[in-house]
């Protein structure tokens, strides 16, 4: 991408309104290829990954132009290498950086070279993490990706929601496992969000969104899809829930845009 | 351009609301957690000194967030536990036809910039054309070299327009045109690991008449005429590799140039000095190390079938570093982790998040778009260390916002600049300085309507505190 930013637009924003600042410029230490982004609304923080310096870049909320960053996790003991995505946990004061074949978990705080609290990994735990979520009301973990090679279920690297304990480390088999045809994973790389209140897991998949159940395991269809064939989606990528106005944003990479639903059934 | 958080009327209002909400999520947490999950939180209280969870609106909550009212004859924990087995009963049986209309609903709204945003610029003094590819709309267009977009006018409407899925153009960021035959080589700097190269007919949704798999990340090229060598900046692995000009397919490159000794560093844009032989790369700063055998996961940052001369894709871990913008010079001919000749770097220069770049044969000069800077530095080609720039180009006569191309034209000595954050493209004297307006510009929008410069958002979050959607690129 030609120039990285973080933009902030109005919730009301449509057409070609321009957002109400940015994010952006040498001292912020951005870099393009941010494929994560949240807003901790209890420490009124943002939260982004910065792959090509392999950092977890910290602004305070109201972060505007060319602002530093109030924390970066950085360095050796780190464990970093090409952070994609991330989660955060501001109830238990952590965030959560799934990549390649494991999960790490930071303190919330961590500034400089700081060392994971926990890490999720190993042949029993899964194979590969793309994106993970915490439901800290239920304490669960959820992660994205493809699980172990000896999970009771083979979806054949279709891709599978893996739902953990929060606080599992190590090598540990998740409590569930939602994966099969039905489930319509096409890849590995879905991102995962929940919403707690009503004990759902929604994920985003190239062109659609689907909603599940925290008590959902195997293969089971989505209760709730946006999208899918045919459709205005093509590349969904994040997703942002807005339970206030019972919308979910949604950021679609070849559409190029932000698009807002009103979905009222799942809030 | 930021608007003040609003702490309103409401607010205050609320105030009271929100402590009770607070007592809601604390009742709800004690009353549903199990021994792990209440440990840590108590672990807080007993071990820390007091402290006040929030002051601020929690996260939105839903029906879990409601008044439970005084009078209410079941307990706290009691009424929450039918509420959220009611949810999930709600949750658990939606019919066929209503999940079928969910599923085809609209979006209620849309952001998108409906114009060309100009990522990078070309210019084919022969032919008398000027091409740009655009970033936002996944299109390369072609226009007359001496357009010109009158003040009242909303955008000059292209010559061609190459664009389509057939036409694998997707995020572009650098072009290059064959001065001979006038093919336009365009760079897919995400989501297509493929340069596409089109003859001078292309038009339309139409594949490329030629394409060479290239690493993932590609930005900048430039072509050394002389030695027939095409050469492309990679992102994400921090390298430069270097193909046979005519090269397509699956060939291999015939150098790399990658290594911590490099210095290369989220590397742009790039140029080539055929007369001496050198190569000039902007970088953005940020690395780290790359070493074989360090990606367990195939088909990572260099997707594409390993081959000759591939850049190395093992990032090792904990090796990231935030370096200084620079740019880093080097041999045409270098290769493996050789060290730059020269690097320009430093307060003095100016340079923030520096991207396009060109060269002027004429003067012996570098052209720099400096995007952050809304600026084009203008440096000497043996410039080295902390230097200050010869001549700066910037000011809002100058139009120039946000740019990331730049291009020479050394028929006419023209300098053209492409303003991502304005949709225009500005054409200037090669001498021009300071504040100084185009002689020419060429817009897709109407005059200061400025771009979104939305680029592949591959994320979003919502900001409740201030009610905004946050996206990065």
């Amino acid at each position: 991408m030609a120039h990285p930013q973080i933009a902030a637009f109005a919730r009301l924003a449509d057409g070609a309104m321009q957002p109400n600042r940015r994010i952006e410029g040498q001292i912020t230490r951005l870099g393009r290829t941010m494929h994560a982004i949240a807003y901790d609304a209890i420490h009124d923080e943002i939260v982004v990954p910065q792959q090509f310096a392999q950092a977890i870049l910290t602004f305070r909320g109201a972060a505007n132009g060319e602002e530093a960053p109030l924390r970066g996790i950085q360095g050796s003991l780190t464990q970093l290498s090409a952070p994609d995505q991330l989660a955060i946990d501001p109830a238990n004061n952590e965030i959560i950086v799934p990549e390649d074949d494991h999960v790490l978990i930071f303190r919330r705080e961590a500034d400089g070279n700081a060392a994971p609290i926990r890490v999720l990994k190993g042949p029993d735990a899964l194979r590969d993490a793309s994106m993970a979520a915490v439901d800290s009301v239920h304490n669960l973990l959820i992660v994205t990706g493809n699980p172990a090679a000896g999970a009771a279920i083979k979806p054949g690297g279709r891709g599978a929601i893996m739902i953990f304990d929060r606080t599992a480390q190590g090598n540990v088999k998740p409590k569930a496992v939602i994966a099969g045809p039905k489930v319509m994973l096409a890849g590995g790389n879905a991102r995962v969000f929940v919403y707690p209140p009503r004990e759902e897991i929604l994920v985003v998949a190239n062109g659609y969104v689907g909603v599940w159940s925290i008590h959902d395991s195997g293969d089971v269809a989505p209760r709730w899809t946006i999208g899918g064939p045919d459709g205005i989606l093509l590349a969904v990528r994040g997703m942002a829930l807005d339970p206030k106005h019972q919308s979910i944003i949604i950021s679609d990479k070849r559409l190029n845009s932000i698009l807002t639903y009103h979905f009222p059934e799942i809030f | 351009m930021f608007r003040a958080p609003n702490f309103s009327r409401r607010w205050k209002m609320t105030w009271i609301g929100i402590l009770g909400a607070c007592s809601v999520i604390l009742g709800l947490l004690l009353s549903i957690g199990g021994a792990g999950e209440g440990l840590s939180f108590f672990e807080r209280r007993q071990t820390g000194s007091p402290r006040l969870i929030s002051i601020v609106p929690l996260p939105e909550m839903g029906p879990a967030c409601e008044w439970v009212p005084a009078s209410a004859t079941l307990s706290l924990a009691a009424a929450l536990q039918q509420e959220r087995l009611a949810a999930r009963s709600e949750g658990a049986s939606p019919d066929e036809a209503t999940r079928l209309a969910a599923s085809q609903r609209k979006p209620v709204r849309i952001i998108h910039d409906p114009y060309m945003a100009y990522s990078s610029v070309a210019v084919d003094p022969i032919r008398n054309e000027v091409v740009m590819t655009d970033e936002n709309l996944f299109q390369v267009v072609v226009y007359d070299r001496l357009d010109n977009t009158p003040p009242g006018a909303s955008m000059t409407e292209p010559k061609r327009i190459i664009g389509g899925r057939n036409t694998k153009i997707e995020f572009q960021c650098g072009v290059y045109i064959d001065p001979a035959s006038g093919d336009l080589y365009a760079v897919n700097n995400d989501t297509q690991d493929t340069l596409v190269i089109f003859s001078t007919q292309a038009q339309g949704n139409v594949p490329p008449d030629r394409e060479l798999a290239t690493p993932h990340g590609t930005f900048g090229i430039a072509v050394d005429e002389d030695a027939q060598e095409l050469f492309l900046t990679i992102q994400h692995n921090h390298a430069v590799v270097v193909y046979r000009k005519m090269a397509q397919d699956d060939e291999a490159p015939i150098r790399l140039l990658q290594g911590d000794r490099t210095l290369l560093a989220d590397p742009h844009g790039m140029a080539v000095d055929p007369k001496n032989k050198l190569i000039f790369i902007t970088n953005h700063g940020s690395v780290f190390e790359n070493r074989p055998g360090y990606n367990p996961r195939a088909g990572g940052y260099g997707r594409g079938e390993p081959k000759d001369n591939w850049p190395v894709d093992g990032p090792v871990p904990g090796t990231g570093q935030h370096l200084p913008p620079s740019i880093t010079v080097y041999s045409s001919t270098a290769q493996g982790n050789t060290p730059p000749l020269r690097i320009i770097r430093g307060p003095k220069t100016q340079l923030n998040w520096p991207t396009g770049l060109a060269f002027d044969p004429q003067r012996d000069l570098i052209y720099v778009a400096n995007d952050m800077g809304d600026s084009i530095l203008v440096f000497s080609t043996t410039a080295d260390g902390d230097t200050a720039p010869l001549r700066v180009l910037k000011g809002p006569k100058t139009l120039i916002d946000n740019p990331t191309g730049v291009a020479y034209d050394a028929v006419n000595d023209e300098l053209w600049v492409t303003s991502f954050g304005n949709h225009s493209a500005t054409v200037y004297k090669a001498t021009a300085e300071g504040d100084t307006p185009p002689l020419r510009i060429i817009r897709s929008s109407p005059l200061g309507e400025d771009a979104l410069m939305i680029g592949n958002p591959g994320a979003v979050a919502y900001d409740t505190k201030r009610d905004e959607i946050l996206t990065p690129n």
